[in-house]
C-alpha cells in the first residue's frame, strides 16, 4: 500500500485552501475519496504492515475530517498551523461584556428546565446562539484575515463558549422530549 | 483444487480466482449463514431445507447437537442446554437474566480467569467456545455447500456491543477456525442488504430488535457508501426480554412457588410461542405443567402490549438519542429499516411507525436480512468484485475513556466518531526511576468509572528510569475497523517502545484461547479416534457374523475338530474384546482372526467351485 505524505497539513490532505471558510461538500466528496483507496477493506488480504498502515492512515484521515468539519475545531487547528500561541482551556477571559453574555445564556438554558413551555423557550435560544455562531465566525476570519493572530484566539475561544452552551442545550432538549 | 476452479460466464479467468466467501449472523436466538450465488445473496439451507440454525448448543454423553435437536431437549434436559450465549459474551455472569430468580444454567467461574463458564456433563464451557461449536455448524454447512474450504467470513456483532464483545467474537471464530475478514454492525449489513440495489441515496434508520440485542442506526447512503452518522442501543434488551416478561406474568398469574431450572424452561417455552402467536391473534391460551405444577390461563394482545410497553419505549429513547447524536431530525428520514425477528411485534411496529412518522419498511424477511448483507459484504472483501464501489464507514457506539483520580472516566474518543480513530494522551512519571504504570480503559457514557465498562488494564512497563517528571510516555488508543481496541505506548524522549500486558476485564486471555484451542483440537482428535472406533466395532461384529454363518454351513463337512477349535479361539477373542475401546486391538485381533481362517475361506472356495462343477461336461466351463 502507498502511504499517502503524512507530513502534509489537513487542508492540505484535502486538497483545500488553508481558510475557515470550506466547501463542506468539497470536505466530504475528498474524504470520501481518500476512504475510498487507504480504507481498511480495501487492503483486507494484503501484508499484516500493509493491514497496520491502512488502519493508521485512516484514522489519521478521520481526525483530520473530523477536525476541519467542526467550525471550532477547525478555527484552532488554522491558529496551530499558523504558529499562533493557544492558551489552554483554563485561562478565562477578560472580556466582561462577553462574561456578562455567558452567564445571561446559561441562566436562559437553565430557565427552560422548568419552564411549562420549556422546549419553545430551547428553540428562541437554539436560533440566538446560532446566530452568534456566525457573528463570531465572521470575526474570526476578519480577524485572522488581517493577520490578528491574538485577536483570532480570542474569537476562536467565544466560538467554543457558543458551542459548549449548544450542547448543554442540545443534551436539555433530548432530557424534555422524554417527559 | 485450484486445477477444479471453473470461471463463471462472462467473468475472466485470469488473474484472481473466485473466493468462496460467507457472512455469519451469530444470532441470540438463531444463526444463519449466506453467500453470493450468481451475484445475489442468498442464505444456505441444511440438508433438511432449514436456513435458520437455532442458537442452542446440547451436551450429550458423547456428543455435541447444535440446533433444532438441541433446542428440542432443552425442558428436558435444561443444564445441559445452553441457549441464548450471545447474552454472555464478554459479561459476568451478573448479566444473565433470571426467571423467577432461577439463573437457566449452573455457572462457574474459574479463580484464575474473569470469564464465567457453564457447567455441563462434558465440562466447563465459556460463551466464545459455546459460540464457536455454533460457527463450526454454519461453516461445514458452508463448506459443504460450496464446494471447498472457506477463505473468509464476515461475522455481524449488535453495533451497540463493546470492545469485550466484539473481542469474545472475535475469539470464537479464532477457535472456530475461521479466517474473520470483518466484524460487520448488524444495521449497517441490513442497510447494505438493502440498499445495494436499490441504490438509493438518501437518510435511513435501521431499528434492529433481535433476541437479545437492540441496535438503532442512522445512516447516509451515497453512491455506495454506506456511513452510519450515529448509532445507539442495548447490547441486553430483545425478544428474549419480552419472553421473561410474559413469563414473569405466568409465575405470578399461576401463582407458582418453587420454580426450578426445568419449569423455568418450559414457563419460557410457553411464553415464547404465545409472543409469536400474539403476532396476529388477539389472545393466546396457556398451558404450562410438570409434575408438580399446572396452570392454564390465556394470554391477550392488550396485557402483551402492557407488559412490553417500557421495554419498546427504552428503545424509542435510544431512538432520539442517536438521531440527536446525528443531527437528524425524523422528517429527514428517507426510510425506517425493521431487522431482526423482534420487529414482527405489533407493538413495535405501531410505537416506531409513530416516532418516525412512517411506516416502516419490511420487505426483506427480518431474520435473514443481516447475513444477506454480511455476504454482500463478504463477498467484496475475498476481492470477488475489484470493481465495486462500495464503502461502509461506520462508528465508535460507545465512549472509551481511562480512569483518573477519583474514579472518573476521562473521555478519550467519544461515542459515534468514525472508525478507524487513534488518539495519544502523555502522561509522564511521579516517581523518581519509575518504570511502569498502570492504565485503566472503560467504555460507556457516564462521568463515574464503576458505571462504565470496564474494558481492560493495561499494564505499561519497560522505560528508561528517569527523574520524576521528565519521562513524556505517549499513550496511543486505536480502534480498528472492526471496532477493536488495542494501546501502544512510548516513552518520547528515548524513543523506547513500552511492553504492554493486556488484563481484559471479561475477556479471555490469549494464554486462555490458546488453551481452549489446543482442547478444540484435542477434542477433534478424540472425535476422529471414536469414530474410527466405531467402525472397528462394527468391523468386528461383521466378521464374527461371517465366520458363525461359514461354521454353521459347512464348518463340520470342511473342518476337523481341531481346526475348528483353533478358529473358534479366534472368533471368541475377538467377540470378547469388541466392547474394547482400543482400535489398534481391535484391529489385531480381527486380522488374528482372518489369518486364522484364511486357509477355510480358501477351503469353502475350491468346495463351491467343486459343487459348481459337479454334473456338469468339462466343455461347459470357461477355463
Amino acid at each position: 500500500m502507498q502511504s499517502p505524505d503524512l507530513s502534509q497539513n489537513y487542508f492540505e490532505l484535502f486538497g483545500l485552501k488553508p481558510v475557515f471558510a470550506i466547501d463542506p461538500v468539497q470536505l466530504k466528496m475528498a474524504q470520501q475519496r481518500l476512504q475510498a483507496s487507504y480504507h481498511p477493506d480495501r487492503h483486507v488480504n494484503e501484508s499484516d504492515r500493509d493491514r497496520r498502515l491502512s488502519v493508521q492512515v485512516t484514522s489519521w484521515i478521520n481526525q483530520a475530517f473530523d477536525t476541519l468539519r467542526d467550525p471550532v475545531k477547525r478555527s484552532r487547528y488554522l491558529l496551530e498551523i499558523s504558529g499562533a500561541e493557544i492558551p489552554d482551556d483554563s485561562t478565562t477571559t477578560a472580556d466582561v461584556e462577553f462574561l456578562m453574555e455567558q452567564i445571561e445564556l446559561r441562566e436562559a438554558v437553565d430557565a427552560c428546565r422548568e419552564a411549562a413551555d420549556g422546549l419553545d423557550q430551547c428553540h428562541q435560544i437554539e436560533s440566538r446562539l446560532a446566530q452568534r455562531a456566525c457573528e463570531l465566525a465572521h470575526e474570526f476570519v476578519d480577524c485572522f484575515s488581517a493577520g490578528d493572530l491574538p485577536g483570532s484566539v480570542i474569537m476562536s475561544r467565544k466560538m467554543q463558549f457558543i458551542q459548549r452552551i449548544q450542547q448543554q442545550l442540545d443534551e436539555l432538549q433530548f432530557e424534555l422530549e422524554g417527559r | 483444487m485450484a486445477l477444479l476452479q471453473i470461471s463463471e460466464p462472462g467473468e475472466s479467468s485470469a488473474p484472481h480466482q473466485h473466493k468462496l466467501a460467507v457472512g455469519i449472523d451469530l444470532g441470540t436466538t438463531n444463526s444463519l449463514v449466506a453467500t453470493l450465488r450468481s451475484g445475489e445473496a442468498v442464505c444456505l439451507p441444511d440438508e433438511q431445507g432449514r436456513k435458520l440454525l437455532p442458537s442452542v448448543v446440547h451436551f450429550g454423553d458423547d456428543a455435541r447437537l447444535v440446533g433444532s435437536e438441541a433446542l428440542a431437549l432443552q425442558a428436558e434436559d435444561p443444564l445441559n442446554t445452553v441457549a441464548s450465549i450471545k447474552r454472555l459474551m464478554g459479561r459476568a455472569s451478573e448479566d444473565l437474566t433470571r426467571l423467577g430468580n432461577v439463573l437457566p444454567y449452573d455457572i462457574v467461574t474459574p479463580q484464575d480467569s474473569n470469564v464465567p463458564r457453564i457447567r455441563t456433563r462434558s465440562g466447563d464451557f465459556s460463551a466464545v467456545e459455546i459460540s464457536a461449536e455454533i460457527l463450526k455448524v454454519l461453516a461445514r454447512r458452508a463448506s459443504l455447500s460450496l464446494g471447498g474450504q472457506l477463505d473468509g467470513v464476515v461475522i455481524t456483532v449488535p453495533a451497540y456491543f463493546d470492545d469485550a464483545q466484539r473481542q469474545a467474537t472475535r475469539d470464537a471464530a479464532t477457535l472456530a477456525g475461521l479466517n474473520l475478514f470483518r466484524l460487520l454492525n448488524e444495521p449497517t449489513a441490513a442497510a447494505v442488504a438493502y440498499g445495494l440495489d436499490q441504490n438509493n441515496d438518501g437518510t435511513v434508520a435501521v431499528y434492529d430488535l433481535g433476541g437479545g440485542t437492540f441496535d438503532i442506526s442512522i445512516l447516509h447512503l451515497n453512491q455506495g457508501v454506506f456511513e452510519v452518522l450515529a448509532t445507539g442501543g442495548d447490547s441486553s434488551l430483545g425478544g428474549d426480554d419480552m419472553d421473561h416478561a410474559i413469563g414473569e406474568w405466568i409465575i405470578a398469574t399461576a401463582g407458582f412457588v418453587d420454580v426450578d431450572a426445568g419449569l423455568a424452561r418450559r414457563i419460557l417455552i410457553s411464553a415464547r410461542q404465545a409472543k409469536e402467536a400474539l403476532t396476529l391473534a388477539e389472545s393466546v391460551d396457556l398451558l404450562v405443567e410438570d409434575e408438580q405444577h399446572k396452570w392454564a390461563g390465556t394470554i391477550s394482545r392488550e396485557i402483551f402490549d402492557e407488559l412490553i410497553k417500557d421495554l419498546v419505549s427504552q428503545t424509542l429513547t435510544a431512538c432520539r438519542r442517536a438521531l440527536r447524536d446525528a443531527g437528524i431530525k425524523t422528517a429527514e428520514i428517507d426510510e425506517v429499516i425493521m431487522v431482526g425477528g423482534s420487529t414482527r411485534v405489533p407493538l413495535v411496529q405501531s410505537m416506531v411507525g409513530e416516532l418516525f412518522a412512517r411506516t416502516p419498511m419490511c420487505d426483506l424477511d427480518p431474520d435473514q436480512v443481516v447475513a444477506l448483507g454480511a455476504a454482500i459484504q463478504a463477498d467484496v472483501l475475498a476481492g470477488n468484485k475489484p470493481d465495486s464501489d462500495m464503502l461502509l464507514l461506520d462508528v465508535l457506539p460507545l465512549s472509551l475513556g481511562i480512569e483518573t483520580m477519583g474514579g472518573l472516566s476521562e473521555k478519550i474518543i467519544s461515542r459515534n466518531t468514525a472508525i478507524p480513530v487513534a488518539r495519544a494522551q502523555e502522561f509522564t512519571t511521579f516517581k523518581d526511576g519509575q518504570t511502569a504504570m498502570s492504565i485503566h480503559v472503560v467504555q460507556g457514557e457516564r462521568e463515574v468509572v464503576s458505571d462504565c465498562r470496564s474494558l481492560a488494564r493495561f499494564e505499561l512497563r519497560g522505560f528508561p528510569p528517569m527523574t520524576a517528571g521528565a519521562a513524556r510516555i505517549r499513550v496511543t488508543y486505536q480502534v480498528d475497523a472492526d471496532g477493536l481496541m488495542s494501546v501502544t505506548a512510548e516513552e518520547t524522549t528515548s524513543g523506547v517502545t513500552a511492553e504492554i500486558v493486556v488484563k481484559p476485564s471479561y475477556g479471555l486471555t490469549d494464554g486462555e484461547i490458546e488453551a481452549m484451542l489446543r482442547a478444540s483440537m484435542e477434542h477433534a482428535r478424540e472425535d476422529i479416534e471414536l469414530r474410527m472406533l466405531k467402525e472397528q466395532q462394527v468391523e468386528a461384529s461383521r466378521v464374527i457374523e461371517a465366520i458363525d454363518a461359514a461354521l454353521a454351513a459347512d464348518g463340520a463337512a470342511l473342518l476337523s475338530a481341531e481346526e475348528q477349535a483353533r478358529i473358534a479361539k479366534h472368533r471368541d477373542a475377538l467377540a470378547i474384546a469388541s466392547e474394547s475401546t482400543s482400535v489398534d486391538e481391535l484391529k489385531r485381533l480381527i486380522r488374528a482372526v482372518e489369518d486364522a481362517s484364511e486357509f477355510y475361506v480358501a477351503r469353502r472356495m475350491n468346495h463351491s467351485v467343486r459343487q459348481a462343477l459337479t454334473g456338469k461336461q468339462i466343455d461347459e466351463v470357461d477355463v
